[in-house]
């Protein structure tokens, strides 16, 4: 049974302090020693539990502000949770707009570096780069480092990444928005024909559509809150109702 | 213990480590002209300068003054690179663990890694001008074998203070200038330029007070005394080196994980 779940959260939960002084420094510290910065408390993520299955895709639903890529980066291990333990059955990776690569590093190495911190041996990378670099359409770059990249051309070289070596549980924070329009619709259409299968996947999108085709289940967030956690057409539907 | 339990837990650490630590030190030294040699000006300027004022000028009376000086500088070179050089390693390489679950401490022990290279790249110089052009040199000895775990001492402390500096950069982002002083001050605390007589006499057990004179002090009996080390002093650096290994991954454990969200 265990090998079958890929995360279980248990009242998991996040507060953000915020000080509206800079207390970074030792000398800060010092001197205001006595006084204490003035702290605002934002609760960004209220007690959650869920379970994701292995190989299931999760959509998560919620309107701005709600706490969807808060939670999405303590399911992935990015942020620690106040409460409450989390248990993560493998590598994980977060996809959004800016994905983890170093600028300083050309398309070759970060290509490389991702693949290895998604779980894969550089033999198993030698394979497989070709591959990324004809999907990313930078052959000519693979040596150029990426800080001379356009912000479409580093988008497109971290999907085709994420594409070909895939951690064993991706999280997809609103990724059809990369790229020019030729390149969404090859992503769009390796992301239906394969990509997906097999995958622990949770996707947060504004797209009713891309939830509906994709997604098994569905969160509804409000204000931190996990509001419902289930059949993905009740979220949907909640999610609707709380846009009117 | 979650941090060590959960590192040895994944197949391809290893190999992820070596590929780190290689992009880094591509990064570092093949990106200008001289290439690796800039690991190597650095310890040679130093010896000029402190050749010249300690020789030449205030007439030292140690023996293979500028082996004397190669050794303890080298070492000295490696500590504050893993040291100070590592300080916003948190920051600077935060896109390796902004969007994965990957273990932070792959992160430190590959940029030490990397210095290491550049370590043996000095103590490979070292042992050639030790033995063919230092006059007084006692030539190779079985003894020079320990420097393997003098190094592994010094490998070990330098982790153990990057990972509690860098994380205290968290909270505290003037701990930069913090340690540059104490760096200062904990140069001229080791003997690297004067005899170790006038260290003793002028600082009397401090040898075993300062973790970095211990290293230094056992270096040169092992590679230019044909001496093995004094083992009693190397007890006490190990002990150091792994009370500040264990302090500095209870900081990772407590203030690194909230790295993503504080840097």
């Amino acid at each position: 049974m265990k090998n079958t779940i890929a995360i279980t959260a248990k009242n998991i939960s996040k507060t953000f302090h915020i000080t509206e002084d800079s207390h970074n420094t030792v000398k800060h510290r010092l001197f205001n020693i006595f006084n204490p910065p003035r702290q605002k408390m934002v609760e960004a993520i209220k007690m959650v539990s869920l379970e994701i299955r292995r190989g299931e895709c999760i959509g998560l639903l919620g309107r701005n502000g709600c706490g969807k890529s808060t939670l999405v980066k303590l399911l992935a291990g990015v942020f620690p949770s106040d409460t409450g333990y989390l248990t993560i059955n493998g590598s994980t990776m977060l996809m959004n707009i800016g994905v983890g690569m170093s600028h300083e590093l050309t398309a070759r190495e970060n290509i490389y570096v991702s693949s290895s911190l998604l779980g894969l041996k550089i033999k198993e990378v030698d394979a497989i780069f070709d591959e990324i670099v004809d999907f990313a359409e930078l052959r000519e770059f693979v040596d150029t480092k990426i800080k001379f990249f356009s912000s479409g051309m580093v988008a497109r070289l971290a999907f085709s990444i994420a594409v070909k070596a895939g951690a064993d549980i991706m999280f997809l924070d609103e990724i059809f928005a990369v790229g020019d329009m030729k390149f969404q619709e090859k992503a769009i259409k390796v992301f239906e024909s394969s990509w997906i299968q097999g995958k622990t996947v949770v996707l947060v999108s504004h797209s009713m559509d891309v939830i509906k085709k994709y997604c098994q289940r569905a969160g509804f967030m409000k204000n931190g809150e996990m509001k419902f956690f289930g059949d993905t057409d009740t979220a949907i539907q909640l999610y609707l109702e709380d846009n009117q | 213990m979650s941090v060590i339990k959960d590192w040895t837990g994944r197949s391809n650490k290893l190999e992820r480590i070596w590929l780190l630590a290689k992009i880094e030190f591509k990064l570092r030294y093949y990106e200008n002209k001289l290439g690796l040699f800039w690991a190597l000006l650095k310890p040679i300027m130093d010896i000029c300068i402190y050749y010249i004022v300690f020789k030449i000028v205030l007439k030292s009376d140690v023996p293979s003054f500028a082996s004397f000086l190669f050794i303890g500088l080298i070492i000295w070179n490696f500590f504050v690179e893993s040291t100070s050089g590592t300080i916003q390693i948190l920051s600077s390489k935060k896109y390796l663990y902004e969007y994965t679950n990957m273990n932070k401490l792959e992160i430190y022990i590959s940029t030490l890694l990397s210095n290491s290279i550049g370590f043996f790249f000095n103590f490979f110089m070292f042992l050639v001008f030790y033995n063919y052009f230092e006059k007084e040199s006692v030539g190779l000895a079985a003894e020079n074998v320990w420097i393997l775990a003098l190094f592994v001492n010094l490998f070990i402390l330098s982790l153990g203070v990057s990972l509690l500096l860098s994380n205290i950069y968290i909270i505290a982002k003037d701990i930069t200038q913090i340690w540059l002083v104490f760096t200062t001050f904990l140069f001229f605390l080791s003997p690297i330029f004067f005899n170790l007589r006038t260290f003793k006499d002028a600082l009397p057990s401090f040898d075993y007070g300062n973790p970095l004179a211990g290293i230094i002090i056992n270096a040169r009996r092992v590679m230019m005394e044909g001496k093995g080390p004094d083992m009693v002093l190397l007890t006490w650096d190990f002990g150091y080196a792994i009370f500040l290994l264990l302090a500095g991954l209870v900081s990772l454990s407590k203030l690194g994980s909230k790295a993503a969200e504080k840097l």
